[in-house]
C-alpha cells in the first residue's frame, strides 16, 4: 500500500469538496437541521416531564452519533458515485492503484469528514443546548470507533451494489441507513420495538451502540455486553462488508470497468 | 524482447466471444494502429491490456513480465487515453493532474504538470473546471493526463477525435517526437486512416474479435490489388470505350471525367494502350489503394471485383 497514492485520492476529495457548497454545507447542514428540529422537540417534552428527564440529553446524542453512521457510509458511496458519475474509474484503476488503497481512502476520507461534522454539530449542540457532549468521558470514544466501523461496512455494501448494478442503485446511497435507523434504537431502549423489530436490532450492533450510549448519557453503569456483542458483530460485518465489495469489484472486472455506470 | 507480447488472447461475455484468439506484439519505439469497425473488439482488448478487464484466456506480457502477476509495476510506465473515459468533470485541468501526479508518483509534480500544460496548450484553462471546457480541450486534457508519467507504453483511444485539424496534427507530431526521443511505444485507434497511415509503422486489424491482418499501412493498401484512374477524354472517345469494354474494365463516367478502374500493375500497359490507340486525354489522376480502401473492402463496403 502506497502513501501517495492515497493522498491522491484524499485530494481528489478534498478538490471536489472545496469548490462544492452542496459538498461543505451536506457535512454540517443535516445534523444542524436536526438537532434544531428534533433537539428543540425533546426540549419541549423535557419541559412537560419531570426535571431529572434525560430526553433533551438522549436525542441530542442520538442525532450526533447517529452523525458518525450517517456521514461516514455516505463518504464511502457518494465518492465511488461520483466517479461513476465522471466516468472516471477507467482512469483511477490504469493508474497502478489497488483495490486496497481504494478502500483505505475511502475510510481516511469518511474519518476526516466524521470529524468535522461530527466536531460541528457538537459545537451546536453546546450552543443551542448547552449539552456538552464530551463531559460523557472517554467512553464515547470506543462507541464512536464503533459507530464508525458501522458506518463503513453500510458504506461496503451499498457501494458493493452500485458496483455490482450500476448507478441506478444510487438512491441506496441515501435511503439505506434512514431504514436501519428504527432498528438501532437511537432515541429509545430497543425494548418498545414489536417483537420482529427487536429480532432485527438483535442482529444489528448499532442498536447495542445506542443501548451503551444511552446508558452512558443517563449516568447508569456501563454497559459492557452490549459494547462487547456491538464489537463482535461490527468487525464480522466489516469483515463480510469488505469480501462482498471486493467480490463486486472482480464480478465489475468481468465485465470491464468501462460498462460500468 | 518485444515492449507488449499478447499470446491467445480471448474474452467470452457468455457464449459471445468478443476476442478471439488474438496474438500480437509491440515494439520499443514502435506505433501500432489498431484498427476495426465499431464492436469489432478493439476497446475490449485495450481494457484488457490495461488490466481493466478480466481476459477469459491468453497471456499479456509487458517488458518481459505477466500484466497479472507484476501489474503495479506495469502500470506505473503505462498510460491512457480515450474518448470513453473522463477526469473529473467539476475539477479544474490542474487539480485533476495534480492528483492524477499522486497516483503515478511524479517526481518534481508541479514542474512536471507545467511541461505538460505547455506541451498540450493547457495555459489558457489551467484553472478551468472540464464542465467549462470543450469537447477538444477535455480530449487535450485527457492527452496530458496520459502523458504525465513519461509513459514508456501508451494506448491512445482515438486520441484526435474532436480536435480541429491543426491541434490534431500538432498532436500527431508530437506523437511521433515522443517515438524519436523517448522510444515510446504508442498503440493507437482511429477511425482517420490518414492519420493511421502517416503515424504506425504497423497495423493490426481486428474483424468480430479476430485478428485478420498485421501489417504495414503500405503492404495492406498494396494487397488491394485495384487502382483507381481519373481521367478526361479529349479525342477517341469511341475507341477508348470499346477499349474498356474489350479489357472488361470496370469504367463510369461523370460529367467529363472517365473513372476507371483495374489492377494497379496493369496501369502503365492501359496508358501505352491509349496512346497507341492515338485517344488524347487530359487530367489524369491515377488513385492507388489506399489504408481507407482496404479497411471499406473489409467492412465490406467497397467491392473491387471488376465484373
Amino acid at each position: 500500500m502506497k502513501l501517495h497514492r492515497i493522498q491522491g485520492l484524499m485530494l481528489k476529495t478534498f478538490f471536489l469538496t472545496r469548490r462544492s457548497w452542496d459538498r461543505i454545507s451536506d457535512v454540517v447542514y443535516w445534523s444542524i437541521i436536526d438537532l434544531a428540529v428534533w433537539g428543540l422537540t425533546g426540549q419541549y417534552f423535557t419541559a412537560l416531564s419531570s426535571p431529572r428527564s434525560h430526553i433533551l440529553e438522549i436525542i441530542v446524542s442520538g442525532i450526533l452519533f447517529w452523525l458518525i453512521i450517517w456521514r461516514g457510509q455516505q463518504e464511502i458511496s457518494v465518492n465511488l458515485l461520483e466517479d461513476l458519475w465522471n466516468k472516471n474509474m477507467v482512469n483511477l484503476f490504469v493508474a497502478p492503484l489497488t483495490f486496497a488503497e481504494w478502500v483505505m481512502s475511502f475510510l481516511l476520507v469518511s474519518i476526516v469528514k466524521v470529524l468535522i461534522s461530527f466536531l460541528v454539530a457538537s459545537f451546536a449542540a453546546e450552543l443551542f443546548y448547552h449539552i456538552n457532549i464530551f463531559a460523557y468521558g472517554w467512553y464515547l470514544l470506543p462507541v464512536s470507533i464503533l459507530l464508525l466501523i458501522n458506518s463503513w461496512w453500510i458504506g461496503f455494501v451499498i457501494a458493493g451494489m452500485i458496483l455490482r448494478f450500476g448507478t441506478k442503485m444510487q438512491t441506496l446511497a441515501w435511503s439505506i441507513v434512514s431504514l436501519l435507523a428504527p432498528f438501532s434504537a437511537i432515541y429509545y431502549p430497543v425494548g418498545i420495538l414489536p417483537k420482529w423489530g427487536q429480532f432485527i436490532a438483535e442482529v444489528l450492533p448499532t442498536s447495542y451502540l445506542f443501548t451503551a450510549l444511552h446508558a452512558i448519557v443517563v449516568k447508569s453503569p456501563l454497559d459492557v455486553f452490549s459494547l462487547e456483542v456491538s464489537l463482535v458483530l461490527s468487525f464480522m460485518y466489516l469483515a463480510l462488508s469488505l469480501v462482498y465489495l471486493k467480490s463486486c469489484f472482480n464480478k465489475v472486472l468481468e465485465r470491464g470497468l468501462v460498462k460500468l455506470n | 524482447m518485444s515492449i507488449l507480447e499478447v499470446n491467445n488472447l480471448t474474452k467470452k461475455f457468455g457464449s459471445f466471444t468478443a476476442v478471439d484468439n488474438i496474438s500480437f506484439s509491440l515494439e520499443e519505439g514502435e506505433i501500432l494502429g489498431f484498427l476495426g469497425q465499431n464492436g469489432a473488439g478493439k476497446t475490449t482488448t485495450i481494457q484488457m491490456l490495461l488490466g481493466v478487464l478480466n481476459k477469459t484466456s491468453g497471456t499479456i506480457f509487458y517488458f518481459g513480465k505477466s500484466l497479472e502477476k507484476h501489474r503495479m509495476e506495469i502500470l506505473e510506465k503505462v498510460n491512457f487515453s480515450s474518448t470513453y473515459t473522463n477526469l473529473m468533470w467539476w475539477l479544474t485541468v490542474k487539480e485533476n493532474l495534480t492528483f492524477m501526479s499522486y497516483l503515478y508518483n511524479i517526481p518534481n509534480r508541479k514542474k512536471r504538470i507545467a511541461e505538460i500544460v505547455e506541451i498540450f496548450r493547457l495555459q489558457e484553462f489551467f484553472h478551468k473546471n472540464l464542465t467549462e471546457l470543450s469537447a477538444g480541450q477535455v480530449t487535450r486534457v485527457n492527452l496530458a493526463k496520459a502523458f504525465l508519467n513519461y509513459p514508456k507504453v501508451l494506448l491512445l483511444d482515438e486520441p484526435t477525435a474532436s480536435l480541429d485539424p491543426e491541434v490534431a496534427e500538432y498532436i500527431r507530431q508530437f506523437l511521433l517526437m515522443q517515438r524519436e526521443k523517448f522510444k515510446t511505444s504508442i498503440i493507437i485507434t482511429s477511425h482517420n486512416m490518414g492519420e493511421v497511415e502517416e503515424l504506425c509503422n504497423r497495423v493490426i486489424v481486428i474483424q468480430q474479435g479476430k485478428l485478420v491482418a498485421n501489417d504495414t499501412p503500405v503492404e495492406l493498401a498494396a494487397s488491394i490489388p485495384l487502382s483507381h484512374i481519373a481521367l478526361i477524354v479529349q479525342k477517341g472517345e469511341k475507341e477508348a470505350l470499346s477499349y474498356f469494354a474489350k479489357k472488361k474494365l470496370l469504367h463510369k463516367k461523370k460529367g467529363n471525367t472517365w473513372y476507371i478502374t483495374l489492377t494497379t500493375r496493369g496501369i502503365s500497359a492501359f496508358l501505352q494502350d491509349m496512346t497507341r490507340q492515338h485517344i488524347v486525354y487530359t487530367d489524369l489522376n491515377i488513385q492507388k489503394p489506399s489504408l481507407e480502401d482496404y479497411f471499406l473492402q473489409l467492412a465490406g463496403e467497397k467491392s473491387y471485383e471488376t465484373s
